[in-house]
Order: C-alpha cells, then structure tokens, then sequence
C-alpha cells in the first residue's frame, strides 16, 4: 500500500504524538492529542482521488476528563509497544495488544473495541498504516469464488498458484487480512465484472446456481460491512483488470452504508479511503424500486431505521439526487426488504430473472 | 354500657376494634399483646425482650394460635383475672398521657375474640420476681358479669425464655383464634419491623410456622439501645382541649369546695393569676362550689379561658423517639445508601401537647424506583396499618413538592415515587383520629404544618446528599486523573522521548480548577469520641477564603471536646468556622471532636460555605433557611422567657406575707405549680442554698429568674462553646 514508510519515519511520527503532550505539560496545560474529527460532518469529497476524505476539522483530546486522560496514556503505551515491535520484527494482533495491556496498568485497555480505535486514532494522526504498526486486524477477508486466479505467498514464502473457481471448494477462496502485492499477485482472469454480495445466503445461492458462470462474473461475500482487506481486494482487482463493481445488497439503510464504504469511503477509514474505496463501484439492488416493482415481501422500517435513514440525507456520499430519491422513497414507503425476499418467486428467479434484468439495465447483459 | 351484653357489644364493634377480618384479627391480638408487653416493661423500667409465635392449628381451617412472651414484671396473682378478664380495665381511659393504649380496648378482647371465634380459653403464664415459681392458669369471660373464668390454676417450674432458660420475671399469653395470616404489607410480619423501628430498645422475636410444623416466616429485630423512651408524665387537661360537655361533666363530678382551687387543680396551665382573672371575666364567685355552677357560668369559664392569657401545657409528658434513635431502627429494619431523620419540637395544638418526628430513606434496593415510596406511620409508637389514604400523616406527605428534592411527583402532588420510605411520627397525648377504628389520624392544621416543615428537612437532606454524592464522583474522577493518570502520561511521554519530566503542579491546577471539599466522620474507639475531619483544597489559581458550615448532632449528651478553630454555632445543629484564606495549591483544614454519643449515632456531616466560588462535595449555605431556623429558635426562646415568666408570677403569688422575697415554705408550695417544672428537682431549702445570690436565706424574683434561667440554658445544649 502507498509509498512503505521506513522504520525511522514510523518512530518519528509516532514520537510527534507524545511529543505532543510533553510539550503542552511543560507550558503548565493539559497533555492533548489533535486529530481530525471522525464523523460524517468532517468527510469531502476528493475530487482528484475520487473518494471521500476527513476534511480539516480538528478535534483536541486533553486531559481534563478522566476518560480522555485514559486515552492519552493508552495511545502512550500503544506507541511503546509498537515501536518495540518495530525494533524487534514482531507484529502482533490487535486482540494480542488487547491482553498485552493488562500489563500496562492504568493504561490497559476496557474492551478490545478500545484499542482497535487507538490503533485507528494513532493511523490517522501519523498518517501511518496499521501495517507500518505491525498490527493485524483480528477480521478475516470474505469469500470468493469465480474465474480468476491468483497466487498467494504461503508460510513457507512460497507462491501459491490458486484458480477461485477450479481450485476451491463450495466455501470458496479466503482472503488473507493482508492483500497487498508482497503477499497476493493478480495473474490471469476470465470474467465480466465483479459482484459483491452481503449476505452469505444469497452468497451461497448465487453459488449453487452458477451463476458466477452463467454471468462470468467473481462473487465476493462482504460478510456485513466488509472488512479493510476485502475492500482493499475489490479496489485492486477492479483497477488492474479494469472490471466493473456490482453490488448487490438488501434494501436497508445498513446496506447503503456498506455500498458507500466500497464506493467512496468509509466514514471510519477516510484517512485511507484512496487505497480502499472502488469510485466505479455501482449499486445494483435491491433498490427501493424493486420492492414495488417486484412486489417483494417486506419489513416495517423500525425507529432505528428511519433515524439511520434520515442521518443518509445529510450524508455528502448520499448527496446525489438518484441517492435522495431512493432513501426518501423508503422513507415515504416504510418499508425495507432483504435479498432473500427474491426467493418469493422460486429458489432460481434471482439468477434466471432478477439479477439478468438488473445487470441489463447497465449494460451488462448475460 | 350494660355488662349483659358485653359480648354484644363486642360482636357490634368488631370493625373498630380491629377484628372485622380475619386477616386483620391476628394483627389487632398481637398488637394488643405487644402494647402491653412494651408498656409494662417501660413503667418498669425493663428493656423489652418480646417473642411472638403464630402456629397454624393442623386440620382446622383458619385456626391459629398466638403465642406472646416477654420479660415484662409479670402480673401478681391477684391482677391476672382482672387484667385479662374484664372488658375496660385499667386506668388508661382517664389519664392525660402519651400511651400506646389510647388504641384498642387491650388484651381482654384477645381473650373475647378467642372465646367467641374458638369457645376456647386463652392460657396466661405469669412470673414476678419475687415469687419462685410462675402462675399458669386459663382463662375464659363470663361475658355476662364481665369477670373472668378461671381452671386449671397452678404453680410451673416450667416457665423457659427462647433460650430454654427458666425466666425470672415475664408474661405469656397463648391465645388460640380464627384467623388468617399473610405476609406483606398488611401483616404481623411488617407489623412487628414497624413496631420495632420506633421501639429501638426493644428485642422483638417473630416467627410464624404453618400446620406441619414448618417455619415460614422468622425474624429477630435486635435493640439498637439501650436507652429506655423517658417515661411519660400525665398530665390535667388543658383549658383549651376542654369543650362545654365535658366542663360541665368535670364540674358535676368535682369534689373541690371552691371554684378557685377547682381550676387550679382540674386544669394545667392555670396559675393563680390566670385563675383569678377567668374567674373575674367569667363573673364567677371563687368561693362558689363546681357542682352548684350554672351552665351559663360554665360557658362564661369557656369564654375567659379564651381571653385570658394562659400558661401552655407542660409538654415533657412526651416522649418522642428522638431523631438519632429512628435512624438507627430505620437502618436497622431497611438496606439503604441515605436515613435522615427530623424531630421537631414539642408543640401545643387545642391543649393538646404533640411532637412530630420524620425520617426519610433513600437508595433502598429491595423496592422498585418507579414506585410510590414506602410510607410508615406512627401515633405514639403504634403503627398504623390501614387507612393510609385518609390520614393526616399520608395528606402531609402528599403536601410537600418532592419534586424539588429530587423525587418523582407525577403532577406535582400526591405520594412521590421512588426507591424510598417515609416514616411519620406523632407522639401526643391526645391523638385524634377519623374513627373509632383509630387507623387514620384527624385534621389539624398545627399537626399537618408541623410534619410539613420536618418533611421539608429531611427533603432538603435528601436533596444535599444526592448533589453531594454527584460531586463526590465527579471529584473522585478528578482526584484519579490528576494523581495518577497525569503522572503515568508524564513519565511515559517523557521516557518515549527521552526528555525531563515537566512540572505538573501548573498542570493540576489548570486541571482541577476548582475548590474541593473532602469530609469523614470517624469513630474513635480509645477515645470514645466522634472525629470529623473536613479538609479544603484549593486547586484553583487565585487564593480563596470562606467560612465553613458543619451539620452535628446537637443533642442534651453531646459536646465539642476537641475545636481548636473555635467558631461559633450558627443554629440548631449547624456550627461555622472561618477559616484562613487558602493559598493555589493549599489546603484549609477544620477538625473537631464530640463527646457523648453512641457508637454509629452520627456516622457522615453535611458542609455548607459562605464565601465566592463554588467548592465540589459542598454546599452554598441557604441563608433563607437559616433565617427561618432562627427565627423558629427566637420565637421558640422568646415562649420560653415568656413561660417563664408567668411562671415567676405564679411563684410570687405564694409570696403569703408580701415580703417580696419567697421563704422556703412559700417556695415549697410554688413549687407545686408550674415553676416546678422549671427547677432542678430539689427541695425548696436546696434551691434557695443555691440561688441565694444575697444570702438572705429567702429568693427574691431575680434570684428566682436566676434560678429557672440557668436550668433554661443548660437544655438549649448550647454548652460552653455558646458564646464566640
């Protein structure tokens, strides 16, 4: 990914964080921490990388509370211990530098949700990647199955020449955490395009049907919001193949959010959203159209889903008109369907109907 | 009432006499049971151990047997068939005083209800001390001579306490009747805790055990005390509680002579001065015989008694719980994170001396929060158990807005919510009540403000105790991130970079940025004191001063022993410090040490400040509060120079040989009056050795104000740090 920062570089920015609050302590202030502020009010769209990225609002952590006290000395400890690994060769996981600070006294962490967010916290303000840090995110990739084929470098260091349809079983290829070219190589390909599905349902219908042939296509499982490495696979195979991106999703306000992570960003990762998101990437279904236009059985959008939807309003991913249009239709409507909702129409209308029609309606016919 | 029917009679009025049901009958025996245990061990000057045993009776439907024992005197022999045998013995119906008994008509309708519900007896073991062995007998009514029936009397070695130990002096009643018992609200169970938490020198043992001899309820309250309630003193009537009925009834049945020494005797309240000045407005011979006074001169006496200025009556016939004893029964019946408690000062409403007493517990887990508080009521030491939505007591508490004490009060009005109990206590001698049912206490405006203003107390307790809890945390927080986070972000960030550690006092401050206020209260066991330590810390930039407030305990035992910053007390149960200005970074500290309470009686102060800028764990003292505290003392001390003035008066009266000056007979008779009460209870020749300040061997009326005034102070408590 990017330019690999040197060691030297890494421990320089990481000191720049704790140098920071030795700075602050020395004028007689608070120790603070300056980072960008994470939520959908500091993203813009970059015009040059095509995706979303934190703007310039800076949010200051200091230490007038007892909570964000915890933090400083947390990120503190997470510095040492990554500069040690860097000294030593190690890399960890973050679930390994969760138990690791139950050494770190009054820094040590509450939940493994808090130190995956340091970790996050310390990328960004370093602009660092996790993997500059030696740690590896606990979530593995998704599955994949259709005509390509890759190679992979095993544990011995050998390459591994594996075809995602020949050479695996029903469940498919497994991505690794790490998919950048020192660990995967892109080699051959025989197909039209790339589908993401979300759920592992319709993952496995699209499978037994055959429709990763019938449609020539690869059928990547996003497993809910997909994962960095998932994200990072469908970037690099769509710009070196040159194929479109497909998603195919259920019809509620979560979906849109992971359709968006692929397309332009995640609200999370926007610090790296250039090496992440695919801007080709297209929404295939299911749209708030189909649930009247196929008259698919569907769900009472629940409070948690009309406050989820309203909040895609204001979202700048959200803001095109055809994006509106939809999120306002399920408003109005208030209703939601899930992928599966096809199957009202037999176990083989999604492949023999459904997605052919869809995938007409841009061009892709089958 | 005809004796013929006394059986009738009780059958009408069952439902005031508390056995209209069978679940409440059980409740009424073992209250009457218990009334008496408690007030026979009182007079007796007994700290009471009282056993109750409810055994469900194996193959009869609704059949229990109630069993009661206590270390009481015991009843000689020859009372035991009157006390138990007749309906209406006992003198308690004629006397003026604070007693249990003003409710039910005692344990002869234990032995009615058995004998009617069961046609059974009722068995009574009895032992004083002075005989070697107890008195068992059974007894049943002959309801038509209302007197007792007494077989199978005889002498038992066999008389056990629950530790099987022969009892030396006791009373047993073993009562089998139709009843019902339950647990909950309505039950002996939570009539015996009730009863137990405004008894706190009483033990009280409960158990309750079904038809196969299983037990399914059992409790032991212990006594929080040992301190018996003061006993009570009866007391004559007062003028204003009299209506036209009952003077004239008193004047009928008068055996006075003259109708001068007939107020005097007949009424409290009434000196000689008083007493010539009724008579003269009521136009009223004084050497007129009572039973020859016509009811117009009767109504004319009513009339003055209203006109005339008249001494209050004596009100130390109460005897109120006192706010520390509650708090330790409240505690001691109930889990809970808060208790305070209020006991107000004695009052007179119609005559009638009372008193109120409050407490309040909060954070209780056993309850729901969300809803209505637990409310306990209690006339004179009675728990009241039904009847809540009418009584006086229920309508004070739904008076006072919660709201801004921080409990729930949906509309403002009405019983609040929350994870609390209230509990109201009203100690008088002449508790009126709704009905003959004597469940719900009746109107009175003195009454009701009086509860309002102790519930308002407490509420403002409760309120401060809350903040201060909320600040508490808070402070905890930053106490944490200042000593330790702080450093640990130093000393980690100065090692990463390999540079000095800074200088974090600056940093604090700007941290802190606040005063905080960190107090305890501790028990010294050596010294047998309690120790309060408040200390002030400064971690603001600018040097602060204030002066400092404390809650105590101001009871007649406890005194400062160790206070070195002085101070002042600023009213009743709140003392003030000043204290020196506090540098940034400093700390200010108060301590201070009382003597002559029990172990757990004061176990956390509440601290006010007068000063600018806010301190964190106290609070700004609410001069308007104050204010009315000593306005309420001021009025309080001005009755009591008023009291005894007339007091003086009255003295002086006995002056027989206008001297001016009141020789020890004068003073002896004197004494009989109300000034009697103001004086050490010495003889008259002692009290005039002592104020004899011109050793004339007579007092003079300085010398006699010398003489009640010096008695005055020491009772307002305000000891030897009263003055600054």
């Amino acid at each position: 990914m990017s330019e690999a920062k040197s060691r030297e570089e890494v421990i320089e920015s990481l000191n720049q964080v704790a140098a920071e609050m030795h700075d602050k302590m020395l004028k007689g202030e608070p120790p603070t921490m300056t980072l960008p502020v994470r939520s959908k009010t500091n993203i813009e769209f970059n015009k040059k990388l095509g995706v979303y990225k934190y703007g310039k609002k800076q949010t200051i952590r200091d230490a007038t509370s007892l909570g964000s006290a915890r933090q400083l000395l947390r990120a503190l400890h997470v510095i040492d211990f990554i500069e040690e690994m860097i000294d030593t060769a190690k890399s960890s996981t973050l679930r390994e530098m969760y138990y690791i600070s139950e050494a770190w006294g009054l820094g040590k962490f509450g939940t493994q949700n808090e130190s995956n967010n340091i970790a996050e916290d310390l990328e960004i303000v370093t602009r660092c990647m996790r993997e500059d840090f030696k740690l590896r995110p606990e979530e593995d990739g998704a599955r994949m199955i259709g005509n390509v084929t890759i190679e992979e470098r095993n544990r011995r260091g050998d390459w591994m020449r594996i075809n995602c349809r020949d050479d695996v079983g029903d469940s498919g290829y497994g991505l690794p955490y790490n998919v950048e070219p020192e660990k995967i190589r892109l080699i051959d390909e025989d197909i039209d395009f790339i589908m993401a599905i979300e759920t592992g349902g319709m993952f496995d219908r699209l499978v037994e049907n055959g429709f990763d042939e019938s449609a020539r296509c690869a059928l990547i499982h996003l497993k809910g919001q997909p994962a960095r490495s998932t994200r990072r696979m469908i970037k690099r195979m769509s710009e070196t193949w040159k194929k479109p991106v497909m998603v195919f999703a259920d019809c509620d306000p979560w979906s849109f959010r992971i359709f968006a992570s692929i397309a332009y960003g995640a609200i999370k990762t926007a610090h790296i959203s250039e090496y992440l998101a695919t801007p080709s990437s297209t929404y295939l279904g299911i749209t708030a159209d189909d649930i009247l236009a196929y008259d698919l059985p569907s769900d009472k959008l629940t409070p948690k889903d009309v406050e989820a939807l309203k909040a895609e309003l204001t979202d700048p991913r959200f803001a095109t008109s055809e994006w509106q249009g939809q999120i306002q239709m399920m408003l109005d409507e208030g209703k939601k369907a899930e992928q599966q909702a096809l199957a009202k129409y037999g176990l083989d209308f999604v492949t023999d109907t459904y997605l052919p029609e869809k995938l007409a309606e841009f061009g892709l016919s089958i | 009432m005809k004796q013929a029917s006394i059986s009738e009679f009780f059958e009408k009025n069952k439902h005031f006499l508390g056995y209209d049901t069978l679940q409440r009958s059980i409740i009424t025996a073992v209250k009457e049971a218990v009334d008496n245990s408690l007030d026979a061990c009182e007079e007796h000057r007994i700290l009471p151990d009282i056993s109750i045993e409810l055994r469900k009776v194996p193959k009869k439907p609704d059949r229990v047997i109630m069993i009661s024992q206590d270390n009481g005197p015991g009843i000689p022999s020859k009372s035991i068939e009157k006390v138990f045998g007749s309906l209406l013995f006992g003198s308690r119906f004629h006397t003026i005083r604070q007693t249990r008994g003003q409710q039910g008509i005692g344990i002869t309708g234990v032995v009615m209800y058995s004998q009617l519900t069961t046609g059974k007896t009722t068995r009574v073991t009895s032992k004083i001390s002075k005989e070697a062995t107890a008195l068992q007998m059974d007894i049943g009514l002959d309801t038509k001579k209302n007197a007792a029936l007494v077989s199978n009397r005889e002498r038992t070695h066999d008389f056990l306490d629950h530790e099987g130990m022969p009892v030396e002096h006791g009373l047993k009643v073993e009562a089998p009747m139709k009843a019902k018992f339950q647990r909950g609200r309505k039950s002996v169970g939570q009539y015996l805790r009730m009863t137990s938490i405004v008894n706190p020198h009483a033990t009280i043992r409960y158990r309750a055990i079904d038809e196969n001899q299983e037990i399914i309820e059992e409790f032991v309250t212990e006594r929080v005390t040992d301190r018996l309630p003061r006993p009570v003193r009866s007391i004559k009537p007062h003028p204003h509680g009299i209506e036209i009925g009952a003077m004239n009834r008193l004047l009928r049945d008068s055996t006075e002579k003259r109708m001068s020494s007939f107020l005097r005797h007949t009424f409290s309240g009434v000196p000689m001065r008083a007493m010539k000045e009724v008579l003269a407005h009521a136009d009223v011979e004084s050497a007129a015989k009572p039973s020859e006074v016509t009811p117009e001169g009767a109504q004319r006496i009513l009339n003055a008694f209203n006109t005339v200025r008249l001494m209050p009556p004596p009100t130390d016939c109460l005897s109120p719980i006192e706010d520390l004893l509650i708090k330790k029964g409240l505690s001691k019946a109930v889990d809970s994170a808060f208790v305070a408690t209020v006991t107000r000062a004695p009052n007179v409403s119609l005559g009638n001396p009372f008193q109120v007493e409050v407490g309040l517990i909060f954070g209780r887990e056993d309850i729901p929060a969300d809803g209505a508080v637990d409310v306990l009521r209690f006339a004179n030491r009675v728990p009241l158990m039904y009847q809540q939505g009418g009584c006086l007591l229920t309508k004070a508490i739904e008076a006072v807005a919660w709201k801004g004490y921080g409990l729930e009060q949906p509309g403002g009005k009405g019983v609040p919510k929350g994870a609390a109990t209230i509990l109201v206590h009203l100690a008088s001698t002449n508790v009126q009540f709704t009905s003959e049912a004597k469940e719900a206490v009746a109107d009175n405006e003195e009454v009701f403000n009086e509860i309002r203003l102790a519930l308002q107390e407490v509420g403002r307790h409760l309120k401060n105790h809350r903040k201060k809890s909320a600040q508490k945390a808070k402070a905890q927080e930053k106490f944490e991130l200042v000593n330790e986070i702080l450093p640990a972000i130093s000393e980690k960030a100065s090692s990463l970079l390999g540079r000095e550690e800074p200088d974090l006092a600056p940093v604090i401050t700007r941290i802190m940025n606040a005063v905080f206020c960190e107090d305890e209260v501790i028990w010294d066991k050596e010294a047998k004191v309690h120790r309060c330590r408040i200390k002030i810390h400064n971690y603001t930039a600018r040097p602060r001063a204030y002066s400092i407030l404390a809650q105590y305990p101001e009871t007649d035992s406890a005194h400062f022993v160790e206070n070195d910053l002085g101070g002042r007390r600023e009213v009743k149960g709140i003392w003030c410090w000043k204290l020196d200005t506090i540098a940034p970074g400093d700390a200010g500290y108060i301590e201070f040490a009382i003597q002559g309470l029990e172990h757990n009686d004061w176990n956390s102060t509440e601290v006010f400040f007068r000063g600018s800028g806010d301190i964190i764990g106290a609070s700004k003292i609410d001069e308007e509060i104050l204010e009315q505290i000593r306005t309420e003392e001021e009025i309080a001390a001005k009755k009591a120079i008023e009291e005894n003035n007339l007091a003086i008066d009255d003295a002086m009266d006995y002056d027989t040989d206008n001297s001016g000056d009141l020789d020890a007979v004068e003073l002896q008779n004197a004494m009989a009056g109300p000034i009697g009460e103001k004086l050490e209870q010495n003889s008259a020749e002692q009290v005039i050795a002592k104020h004899d300040v011109d050793n004339s061997g007579t007092l003079d009326r300085e010398e006699l104000i010398d003489a009640t005034q010096s008695d005055t102070s020491r009772q307002t408590g305000l000891g030897e740090w009263g003055d600054e």
